[in-house]
């Protein structure tokens, strides 16, 4: 097929890209929405639930007379994973009688996604967006994977869902390369550093310390002190990474390679919201050292985990509670829980709900705004995030390696984009659509939350384009659209005295028939920590009815 | 003084060698046979430098200035030469005259350089020292060309921008030498005038190189183009010489009419002919039509489906005269009906099922076609199959990309199909792949239907036989996940390339 026609193409167009890349002009950043081109860059912010939540805060939300009553075993408060998996796991155990009640528009929390209908119906996602393949330890991951048909009968994985090829590429010295690892680059003493990392965290996966879910190498360190001698030496030494920061662990082991450093906070700020210096060392260690080196890729869709989210919500939709109603409900933000004899009361502004049991499925720290009895045993930080949906006419320039499902650029302040085309089957379409992340980390969080509510729009659209213009010199003139979503209390962050966290709220008992499942309970935002408590609370909820 | 002098000699020599070297190989790109080209353009040039040489004798007068306006014109005309022979080239039916036209201009050009500049030092220096030094440095420019020109330019800076860089300096020289000889040289405002407009045209070139060479580019086909066509996927070039005609997607060869037959009879003949049932029959891609004419050829075959992702190409397979007339109206016949969808897509939203299935996609250059070549795909194509029926897949050359055409077999057989892999000598294409895949045992027809020019029932079990550099290697099969093949496929056409 090659023929000597087909040489000289190539070599034309070879020769058509030296030529155009030394004299292209870089690409003025778009003043006041204006691409050079003059096209309106459009957008906004998406409604982040944050006005509902701040009446909860404020004690301002209505709750007219007259509402409807309704009595269920089960009172659901929150539709993210934590309470998807609750109900998910309830109906398994014969309790059907449940409501689930999410204060936005849809259930999915961070898992939750944008839809383009202008693009086909395509979907992307506004956070969560893909799945670590579950190891042996994560049953219930597995369990509702099989359910799923995600995981077949042999033990093997619909090749379709695993992140298709080429998975991950990084823009540094000037040109995309295949593959996030920065070191390919690197010097012989950089290269030392990052071997002496990967010995460090695979001693540490060693212990069998460092577990997902979480809760199962709690349950090994905490043993392992009980018994003493060899094993309680070394967790100890895990307690003891909990007590410094990662920066601090880092600076300890001599690490010090701006490339190693760079690595391992992508992984901090990606999973955690964190910096070096904000995450624990134990929570930068668990990143690295609880999953198994993965040689398959993460299981992703296009809309994100918001897949999980809408197989998972439509099988819960065919059920019924004991009245026969809908036991999903949107729109039905809980302003008011109180006990009231031997039930619980759940205030909403449509309706009262009279509950057996709650499960607080919510984030931890809007408990206590909404039941007033109830304070917390731990104070827990929420890092901000800003997520951002870019619609593009087409590919813009680049150079190097060609687009993948994750785009990272090294040293810049963001994690980067998402292809939320990647997973398709078919053949791609010019439009592009990619998922911009940012964890807000370079101030604290209270102070980033209110620079958040501050900022206009046009900062966020200034700032995306600034991020990428490095690797895309055109994406001003290619952007169409620039949807941002804030996120002020995005996840709980694993600041140092993470494990006395967990383990204060795992031995906590708020009130009588009041569940948690959250994660925030495991400090890690993760699915497979948020199904986790999901599924204990269902199986706590049982045993207290029975 | 001396030495700049000399120096200069250098540079006009390299630039003056660089200028035939890219005029030879752009005459072996593009016309082959490097052999021819470059002796020819050799010897032309070196002729044109000796009518140069014996032109200097008619030059009296201003002989510094003359040699200044020289420079410029070199300087010009070299650094212009290669684009000015890619537009000739695609534009043009007079390529070989533009190219030695060029050649004789520019050898005679530069074959007037030395005497005129042997002639302006022989009263700064004895006589034996300006032969002695002008030659040295003469020869050590050429060497540093013919070292530069393989090792640097060619491969950094491409033909177009050599060409043009060296154009540069040579109309560079021409400027230094009026400052060199300022004081035998009169109007030198006007000379230095004109090396300022000789190098913004060059560097014009050089800037503007791009537009023209893609320009360039799309006319840079062998033949006469009779269509040009972009649709929503692609861009469809159809040429045309004498009754050869062409089909170039995106810029890539996909038939050529003097021999797709033999394509189009091995894809599609060994697998159906033995078919047990042949009621309905499935091609992915092949919008040409050219697969299902031979389809067609079977009597009790009732309904072909057909899906491409380009109306474009099918409509164009359907309605132009010289195409119908290659794939005999297959895309109108009554018995075939044309969906315009993605295949990937369109397998995965219905559940029809057929006895044969021919698998006819462009190959996997790249990891959006090579989806279309992973296990996930084959076992959806395996959905398919009524029982007993068998897939053809087109896999790429064994020749040219073994561990790609291994790799796409080893991917059928981890989609849990038995494969039978065989191939064909396409003069136009070379060795060529194709694969048999299906779930139950696999013999080679005892008969071929009637009206082929290539097969015959007793030649195909020798397709099956792999020569031994052939012969199949280790390869990994192709997933979703892990697409091997793209970078198998990448690699080996990377090492053709070169």
């Amino acid at each position: 097929m090659t023929t000597r026609r087909a040489l000289l193409q190539q070599f034309a167009c070879g020769l058509a890209a030296v030529v155009a890349t030394p004299l292209g002009l870089p690409a003025a950043p778009a003043l006041l929405g204006l691409s050079r081109k003059g096209r309106v860059v459009r957008g906004g912010f998406v409604d982040d639930d944050a006005g509902v939540g701040h009446a909860l805060r404020d004690g301002t939300a209505a709750l007219p007379a007259g509402r409807p009553e309704r009595r269920v075993a089960v009172a659901i408060v929150g539709g993210g994973i934590g309470g998807l998996s609750t109900a998910w796991r309830l109906d398994a155990l014969g309790l059907t009688d449940w409501t689930l009640l999410e204060l936005g528009a849809r259930v999915g929390g961070n898992a939750r996604s944008a839809e383009y209908p202008g693009l086909g119906g395509q979907r992307a996602p506004w956070g969560a967006h893909y799945l670590p393949v579950p190891a042996e330890d994560a049953v219930h991951v597995r369990a509702l994977c099989r359910e799923l048909g995600i995981l077949g009968a042999n033990g093997e994985w619909d090749e379709r869902v695993l992140c298709h090829s080429p998975q991950e590429r990084l823009w540094q010295h000037g040109r995309w390369h295949e593959g996030i690892d920065p070191r390919d680059a690197a010097t012989p003493e950089v290269r030392r550093q990052f071997v002496r990392f990967e010995q460090l965290t695979a001693e540490w996966r060693e212990s069998g310390m460092f577990r997902v879910p979480s809760a199962e190498g709690h349950r090994v360190r905490t043993e392992a002190i009980r018994r003493g001698g060899e094993a309680a030496k070394v967790a100890r030494a895990v307690q003891r990474l909990d007590t410094m920061s990662a920066n601090a662990w880092l600076r300890e082991q001599g690490l010090d390679a701006p490339a190693l450093r760079w690595w391992v906070e992508y992984g901090t700020r990606d999973d955690y919201g964190a910096s070096l210096q904000q995450a624990s060392a134990w929570a930068a260690v668990h990143y690295f050292a609880a999953r198994p080196t993965e040689e398959e890729g993460p299981l992703t869709w296009p809309e994100g985990n918001d897949y999980l989210v809408r197989a998972l919500s439509q099988r819960l939709s065919r059920g019924r509670d004991a009245h026969g109603q809908e036991r999903i409900r949107a729109h039905s933000p809980v302003v008011q829980l109180e006990r009231r004899g031997t039930t619980w009361q759940l205030d909403t502004p449509r309706e009262r709900i009279v509950a057996d049991a709650v499960v607080w499925a919510a984030p931890l720290f809007v408990l206590p705004r909404v039941c007033r009895a109830v304070s917390l045993p731990v104070e827990i930080e929420y890092a901000p995030w800003v997520v951002a949906n870019l619609v593009l006419d087409c590919m813009p320039e680049e150079r190097g390696a060609t687009l993948a499902w994750d785009n990272v650029v090294y040293g810049s302040a963001s994690l980067g984009y998402v292809n939320a085309q990647h997973q398709g089957l078919g053949q791609p379409r010019p439009t592009q659509l990619w998922t911009w992340y940012h964890a807000v980390t370079d101030r604290p969080a209270r102070e980033a939350r209110q620079s958040l509510q501050q900022q206009p729009w046009s900062v966020w659209r200034d700032t995306i384009i600034n991020d990428l213009q490095r690797a895309h010199p055109d994406i001003a003139e290619r952007l169409l659209r620039v949807d941002v979503k804030r996120w002020g209390h995005a996840m709980a962050r694993p600041v140092p005295g993470t494990l006395a966290r967990v383990e204060s709220l795992r031995t906590w008992k708020p009130a009588p028939h009041l569940f948690m499942a959250h994660a925030d309970l495991s400090n890690l935002s993760l699915f497979e920590e948020a199904q986790w408590h999901g599924v204990q609370a269902a199986a706590n909820v049982v045993r207290a009815l029975r | 003084m001396q030495l700049a002098l000399f120096l200069s000699v250098c540079l006009i020599a390299a630039c003056g060698l660089i200028y035939e070297l890219v005029a030879g190989a752009l005459a072996s790109y593009l016309l082959g046979d490097s052999v021819t080209q470059f002796s020819t353009i050799i010897g032309t040039y070196l002729f044109a430098m000796g009518i140069g040489s014996w032109l200097s004798r008619f030059v009296v007068r201003g002989v510094v200035t003359r040699f200044v306006i020289i420079e410029l014109l070199v300087g010009v005309v070299g650094g212009l030469s290669s684009l000015a022979l890619f537009l000739a080239f695609a534009y043009t039916e007079a390529f070989r005259p533009t190219l030695y036209a060029l050649v004789l201009l520019i050898g005679t050009l530069v074959g007037l350089e030395v005497p005129l500049l042997m002639r302006i030092l022989k009263d700064r220096f004895s006589f034996k020292d300006v032969v002695a030094n002008v030659l040295t440095f003469d020869y050590i420019g050429a060497l540093v060309a013919s070292l530069l020109f393989p090792l640097l330019l060619v491969p950094r800076l491409g033909l177009v921008r050599s060409a043009l860089l060296f154009g540069l300096i040579n109309v560079a020289v021409g400027l230094w030498s009026t400052w060199l000889f300022r004081d035998v040289l009169p109007r030198r405002r006007w000379l230095q005038g004109a090396g300022i407009l000789a190098m913004a045209v060059l560097g014009a070139g050089l800037w503007k190189g791009q537009a023209i060479t893609t320009l360039a580019e799309e006319g840079m086909y062998a033949d006469p183009i009779i269509l040009a066509k972009d649709t929503r996927y692609q861009r469809i070039v159809l040429t045309s010489w004498k009754d050869d005609l062409r089909l170039y997607l995106n810029g890539h060869l996909q038939f050529a009419s003097r021999d797709e037959y033999r394509y189009h009879e091995a894809l599609v003949h060994p697998g159906l002919a033995a078919s047990r049932a042949r009621g309905r029959v499935l091609v992915l891609g092949g919008g040409d039509g050219l697969a299902v004419r031979e389809i067609l050829k079977y009597s009790d075959v009732q309904r072909v489906t057909l899906v491409d992702l380009d109306e474009g190409m099918t409509a164009l397979f359907q309605a132009h005269p010289r195409l119908t007339a290659l794939n005999e109206r297959a895309l109108t016949d009554s018995r075939v009906t044309v969906v315009n969808a993605d295949a990937f897509t369109w397998l995965a939203a219905n559940s029809a099922q057929f006895d044969f299935v021919i698998v006819d996609f462009p190959d996997p250059s790249n990891y959006h076609v090579g989806k279309l070549y992973t296990s996930a795909f084959y076992r959806l194509v395996k959905q398919h199959l009524a029982p007993g029926a068998f897939i053809a897949v087109q896999s790429t050359s064994p020749m040219f990309a073994r561990q790609s055409y291994w790799s796409i077999v080893t991917t059928l057989e981890g989609a849990g199909l038995r494969t039978w892999p065989y191939h064909v000598y396409v003069p136009s294409f070379g060795e060529w792949g194709f694969v048999i895949a299906g779930l139950d045992s696999y013999a080679p027809p005892r008969e071929l239907p009637a009206g082929l020019r290539y097969l015959t029932a007793s030649a195909v079990p020798s397709l099956f036989d792999f020569p031994a550099d052939m012969q199949r290697v280790p390869a990994e099969a192709n997933r979703l996940n892990d697409q091997v093949l793209v970078r198998y496929y990448e690699h080996e056409f990377d090492a053709i390339n070169r």
